[in-house]
């Protein structure tokens, strides 16, 4: 993580029922800036670099077909969910937010709609 | 200064590119002095010459900048300095704009194997919203540029001549901003550092977009007629980047395309 500072920015985020692992990277470099996360057998660094490249797949396929705007990816695990969520839509830097969450805790439309009013009060 | 410890300092200077020299060693000297810098707290600057000239400069042990010749600086002018009271992302995106040159010059002074000199106190500079970050956070993220950069090194490196496609059909292909702003300022010759310099942006990410777009075939290697084609089945991967890191070893499917490998 390169930005200790921005750690306490990631507090809402931690409040969302079920909360792991979050963390705020750049999806150009796979930068790791910043991460709050409640669980240590999750690796960080591994889960960072995940979103970072599915971010860069769904780029490449957004190349191809007439989609625009990605706005967030949801995987689903047995026991996790992750979901990756474009923080700015400015072209550069292009920061995007990921959120580990319990499967088992989490109640994923509100987990969702959290999401996506964070990084609108993030933005703002 | 006694003629002796001259001498002692000169074979200090150039032990660390004296042919023959694993680059590991010297990887692992400066990371050392670094180390050593961070751990006394110490502010002030540390120069380095030979291929790169640079500088890093340390604040309470913490690194607050770098720069390097062979990167570009801060855009200023995109980041003006911006009051305390910006919001969380403005924040951090101006912050960036100071870290990821930082982050690019330290991880071409710490690759080029320049040579380091005396630490010495000095004012550090500011150069916008400024934010310091620990010497481990920085060194372990140049060493995860540096596994990338290993895997692309089979397709470009930062200063492979690049060639466009003149094949090209606007109507069929959707670029972002940035590959765009790419596209349309390589010239037949032009390299990856050419256009990070040109955009202002740092050489490992213009690196890793111009990868893109090899990828997608919409730039080629000038110089290697095999480098047309598909760049093999090594892709970029950070995952791959990272779990290296955790002890495995980078699967190279198409080594005959590497440097040093058999055509």
């Amino acid at each position: 993580m390169i930005l200790d500072e921005a750690e306490a920015l990631l507090d809402p985020v931690s409040d969302i029922e079920g909360f792991m692992l979050a963390c705020l990277v750049d999806a150009s470099t796979g930068m790791v800036l910043a991460s709050r996360k409640d669980h240590d057998d999750i690796s960080l660094p591994t889960a960072a670099a995940g979103a970072a490249d599915i971010a860069n797949v769904l780029a490449l396929l957004a190349g191809e077909l007439p989609v625009d705007g990605l706005e967030d990816v949801m995987v689903t695990f047995r026991r996790q969910l992750y979901v990756i969520r474009l923080v700015r839509q400015d072209p550069e830097p292009q920061i995007l937010l990921l959120v580990i969450l319990d499967r088992s805790r989490v109640n994923l439309a509100m987990a969702r709609r959290e999401i996506r009013s964070f990084c609108a009060s993030f933005a703002a | 200064m006694s003629q002796t410890s001259r001498f002692t300092r000169a074979r200090q200077l150039t032990s660390t590119v004296l042919p023959g020299r694993r680059p590991d060693d010297y990887a692992d000297l400066v990371a050392g002095r670094l180390r050593k810098i961070a751990a006394a707290h110490s502010t002030g600057m540390l120069p380095f010459s030979g291929r790169s000239d640079g500088v890093i400069y340390f604040r309470d042990g913490r690194v607050v900048y770098a720069e390097s010749s062979r990167t570009p600086g801060p855009d200023t002018h995109a980041y003006p300095v911006p009051a305390e009271d910006l919001p969380p992302l403005s924040r951090i995106a101006a912050i960036l704009a100071i870290i990821e040159p930082t982050v690019d010059a330290t991880l071409e002074l710490l690759s080029a194997q320049s040579r380091y000199a005396k630490f010495r106190p000095s004012r550090v500079p500011v150069p916008g919203l400024a934010s310091d970050v620990s010497l481990e956070a920085l060194l372990a993220e140049v060493a995860r540029r540096q596994r990338v950069l290993s895997q692309l090194s089979t397709v470009l490196t930062a200063d492979t001549a690049l060639a466009r496609n003149p094949h090209i059909y606007p109507d069929s292909i959707r670029v972002s901003a940035l590959q765009w702003a790419l596209l349309i300022r390589v010239r037949h010759g032009s390299t990856p550092r050419d256009l990070a310099w040109d955009l202002s942006r740092s050489v490992f990410g213009t690196t890793a977009e111009v990868y893109r777009l090899v990828v997608r075939q919409l730039l080629s290697a000038a110089s290697d007629p095999a480098c047309t084609r598909e760049p093999g089945l090594v892709a970029m991967s950070f995952v791959r980047a990272v779990s290296v890191e955790k002890g495995d070893t980078m699967l190279t499917l198409n080594a005959a395309h590497a440097p040093g490998g058999t055509d």
